[in-house]
């Protein structure tokens, strides 16, 4: 199967590994993977701003890089979200896919050759979970279910924790990290205090974004919890 | 022009959207006495009505609610209630005062007929409507201090419920 | 005027009080929860009532006429307002026709709304807001922080001082039983004092003229049954083409609301009592220009539960006041940006677009994706700093050119170092992504 590994910006600058353990894992599963190579970004960042009126050159450069490809695959719910619901050209809405819901409704994989003798506490992205339905949510009256956790249930070794609060947001929200600083580091720190009263050594999800803020809180209190993205465990020997 | 005019003027008729009709599939496996727990009322048998409150009264029709602020324990009837959630439907004419089951101090509610839920409630209530009705669920509430529940805010402080066959 | 970021930093300052708020309003959604995940048809119910308002909005305008004709002939007085100007101007008439200088009022956030309090007060009449949330905000001079739980971001020190000051408890005395007891007794003279009651409307049917109030303490009946004089206050959007849509509605109200079953009282005001005057106000005030946009007619259909308040992550952490309108919470804030773009910019901000709120909401108000449509209204009208408004276009630009966007790369993690900085408010309380050497692209490039 031949697929468009889309990177978005931050994690091609700032978490590679993450793009690396996509590549390698779609690879592994027998995916002809492309990357196009003047790929840069999704265009959320403006139009959750409130400058979608903005993206319009963005949009047209991922429509360059992606338009000829059926499957564009990306390790971002947020990005894959947002290309889904506002993208200008359907055929990109219609071809692009969180790589956790293209393992599971695409490729349907039953089984990987992954280990990870863990303790994980599990995070729910927000525009994975209610945006894209990865997982059932707790405000809906509705039967239990999560991609995320059929995948890591392939893995070796894995522990799922998860918090009290399952699904509550951290508090990343794009500019909201910034503009509401002191709210989106409250949500953080809270999130965080379950995931440590569960004893977990990583906090893991499908969204860097959301990693990313919570990792920065960790650093800063000097916690010796780590964060991976969900693609590094699966594609973990 | 007058507000009406204006406002109605700036409605723009819009595409047509029916109704979606009566709500079907409503769930009917309830228990009232258990609702009426869940929403502080209390359920007696005829025979314990008597030994709790033998000094409860009935009121004939009067005009001045105020003259009901000193009553203690007011014995009324409710014409059916709803196995969901505990609610009585109360109407004006069979109460001595609209504000009768709000101002005594402790209500007592004879039923004899339960519908069971709000569905049917209402269908039951498809006949020629009263002045004034309500549901009533449990005693009066409130939790607004810090969430502590306290029953008795500015209602009946207490609801003594009694199923009558 | 503090925005809501500078708001929320404040109210965040006091930890204690923020994890108190924050824990008391979850376990009000977990109530919720556990109610609404025991009825099976919850979901259908919630579509239920959303097809219902859709289709009463795309008929507004003659539900209306047909609530206003049956009203009238069950002997109410049906008022029409434009604006808030001119509510208020409607209610101070026919209290002055009275002649009374004090009345009760039970919730109503169409008159916080309109500030009718304010207005009514420098006309020489008192306004005793009789429910207890409100009366206790109201005797400290704020305004309710939640639709439902007016006095939400109080604790049982705050009250037991507050009714120590203006009821003459003892001080000291923090006991809710106690302190509602005696806001009980002095209410209730109120209540048998007051010839004139205003009440709030959940719903009006326009098939029967009448409206119903829903209460827990019983407050809005204590006042309007008594009560020469009953003046209802609703907005136009709370019409319900009939009777017995109101199972649905009635079925989700509480359950969304608090997590009770139904609200102690849900009483149908049909006619008034024999000798007794009863008034509708119905108000527009921005409503008909909401309802003319696709985009956000929707948030007309709230039934105002305050469910989405109590699952908001943001809200529980930065309190009612933050969103400096009655309304507070998500639903707030996209009814706030209608009445005054300007002054309520921040607001479709204050969000992470988790969702959380559309998925909770009993009429499936798609809240979070209006909250995306202001921001892109709002900057359109100009409403950004200038600031924000050069590094959106930077970025756009960046974004928008692949070359530039790699070199823009290795500066950002060759020099972002730099950026911590107390300047940088990410870094005030967290640390900064270590850049890594080399960038997926150039990784890729040399394997």
């Amino acid at each position: 199967m031949r697929v468009a590994l889309f990177v978005p910006c931050y994690i091609d600058q700032f978490y590679p590994q993450v793009a690396v353990a996509s590549l390698e894992l779609l690879e592994k599963l027998g995916c002809e993977v492309i990357v196009p190579i003047d790929q840069t970004c999704c265009g959320q960042p403006m139009a959750n701003s409130g400058f979608a009126s903005s993206t319009e050159g963005c949009d047209a450069n991922f429509t360059n890089n992606f338009e000829g490809f059926d499957y564009i695959v990306g390790p971002s719910g947020s990005c894959v979200l947002h290309l889904k619901e506002h993208h200008p050209s359907e055929k990109i809405r219609n071809s692009v896919y969180e790589i956790c819901e293209f393992l599971t409704d695409i490729l349907k994989i039953s089984s990987l050759q992954a280990k990870f003798p863990h303790r994980v506490g599990l995070h729910q992205s927000c525009h994975g979970q209610r945006g894209l339905r990865l997982s059932s949510m707790s405000e809906r009256n509705e039967k239990p279910f999560s991609k995320l956790e059929d995948l890591l249930g392939l893995v070796e070794g894995v522990e799922i924790l998860k918090p009290e609060r399952a699904d509550e947001c951290c508090g990343f929200g794009g500019t909201f990290c910034v503009t509401e600083e002191a709210v989106s580091v409250k949500m953080g720190v809270d999130r965080i205090k379950e995931h440590d009263a569960n004893a977990v050594e990583y906090i893991v999800g499908a969204d860097t974004s959301c990693l990313m803020h919570m990792e920065g809180i960790l650093r800063r209190q000097g916690s010796k919890v780590q964060v991976k993205h969900i693609v590094e465990i699966l594609n973990h020997a | 022009m007058s507000a009406r005019e204006e406002i109605l003027g700036k409605i723009y008729a819009q595409s047509e959207i029916n109704h979606p009709g009566d709500f079907q599939g409503a769930s009917e496996d309830f228990d009232f006495k258990a609702a009426l727990e869940v929403v502080g009322a209390r359920v007696l048998t005829a025979e314990a009505l008597e030994i709790e409150f033998p000094g409860r009264r009935r009121y004939e029709k009067i005009l001045d609610g105020l003259s009901l602020a000193e009553v203690e324990v007011l014995e009324i009837d409710g014409e059916f209630g709803v196995a969901e959630n505990g609610a009585i439907w109360l109407t004006e004419e069979a109460l001595p005062h609209r504000v009768a089951p709000f101002i005594c101090q402790h209500l007592v509610i004879n039923v004899s007929k339960i519908v069971p839920n709000m569905h049917a409630a209402y269908a039951e209530l498809n006949k020629p409507n009263s002045s004034f009705g309500l549901f009533l669920a449990g005693p009066s509430k409130t939790a607004d201090i810090e969430q502590s529940l306290v029953i008795g805010a500015h209602g009946a402080r207490s609801l003594t419920v009694v199923i009558r066959a | 005027m503090l925005s809501h970021a500078e708001a929320s930093e404040k109210f965040i300052a006091d930890a204690e009080r923020t994890d108190w708020h924050d824990e008391t309003l979850w376990f009000v959604r977990e109530k919720r929860d556990k109610v609404s995940k025991v009825l099976p048809e919850w979901e259908a119910l919630r579509e239920h009532a959303s097809q219902i308002k859709d289709h009463t909005l795309a008929n507004l305008g003659s539900y209306l006429q047909a609530f206003e004709e049956k009203a009238q002939a069950n002997g109410i007085k049906v008022h029409w307002a434009a604006d808030a100007a001119e509510h208020n101007a409607i209610v101070h008439q026919i209290i002055a026709d009275q002649g009374s200088k004090i009345l009760v009022k039970s919730k109503s956030m169409l008159t916080e709304e309109c500030h009718l309090n304010d207005y009514l007060a420098n006309k020489g009449i008192e306004v005793v807001d009789t429910d207890l949330g409100e009366r206790i905000v109201q005797f400290r001079n704020e305004a309710p922080s939640h639709i439902v739980l007016p006095a939400i971001h109080l604790k049982k020190e705050d009250v037991g001082e507050t009714f120590h000051q203006h009821l003459g408890t003892p001080k000291g005395n923090k006991d809710p039983q106690f302190l509602t007891e005696a806001a009980r007794q002095h209410l209730r003279g109120h209540f048998l004092a007051s010839e004139v009651a205003i009440t709030g409307v959940n719903f009006a049917i326009a098939e029967t003229g009448e409206f119903v109030v829903c209460t827990n303490e019983g407050n809005a009946d204590m006042g309007a049954h008594l009560a020469k004089v009953h003046i209802a206050c609703m907005g136009i959007e709370k019409i319900i083409p009939k009777r017995e849509d109101l199972a649905v509605f009635l079925r989700l109200l509480a359950r969304s609301a608090t997590g009770q079953l139904i609200t102690t009282y849900s009483s149908h005001f049909h006619k008034p009592r024999e000798g007794q005057e009863m008034h509708i106000v119905l108000l527009d005030n921005g409503r008909t220009r909401q309802l003319a946009d696709p985009k956000y007619k929707n948030s007309l259909k709230c039934i105002r539960c305050a469910a989405c308040f109590n699952t908001c992550p943001v809200y529980r952490r930065s309190g009612g006041h933050s969103y400096h309108q009655p309304v507070a919470g998500p639903i707030g804030s996209i009814l706030a940006p209608n009445i005054d773009k300007k002054a309520n910019a921040d607001l479709p901000f204050a969000s992470t677009l988790c969702g959380s709120c559309s998925n909770v909401c009993p009429v499936k108000i798609n809240i979070h994706e209006q909250l995306w449509f202001w921001r892109q209204d709002l900057m359109a009208a100009g409403l950004a700093p200038v600031s924000k408004t050069i590094g959106m276009k930077l970025m756009a630009f960046t974004l928008a050119h692949p070359a530039i966007y790699r070199i823009g790369g290795v500066f950002i993690r060759r020099f972002s170092g730099l950026l911590n900085t107390s300047l940088n408010p990410w870094y005030k309380q967290r640390e900064m992504p270590e850049a890594p050497k080399e960038s997926f692209q150039e990784w890729y490039k040399k394997r």
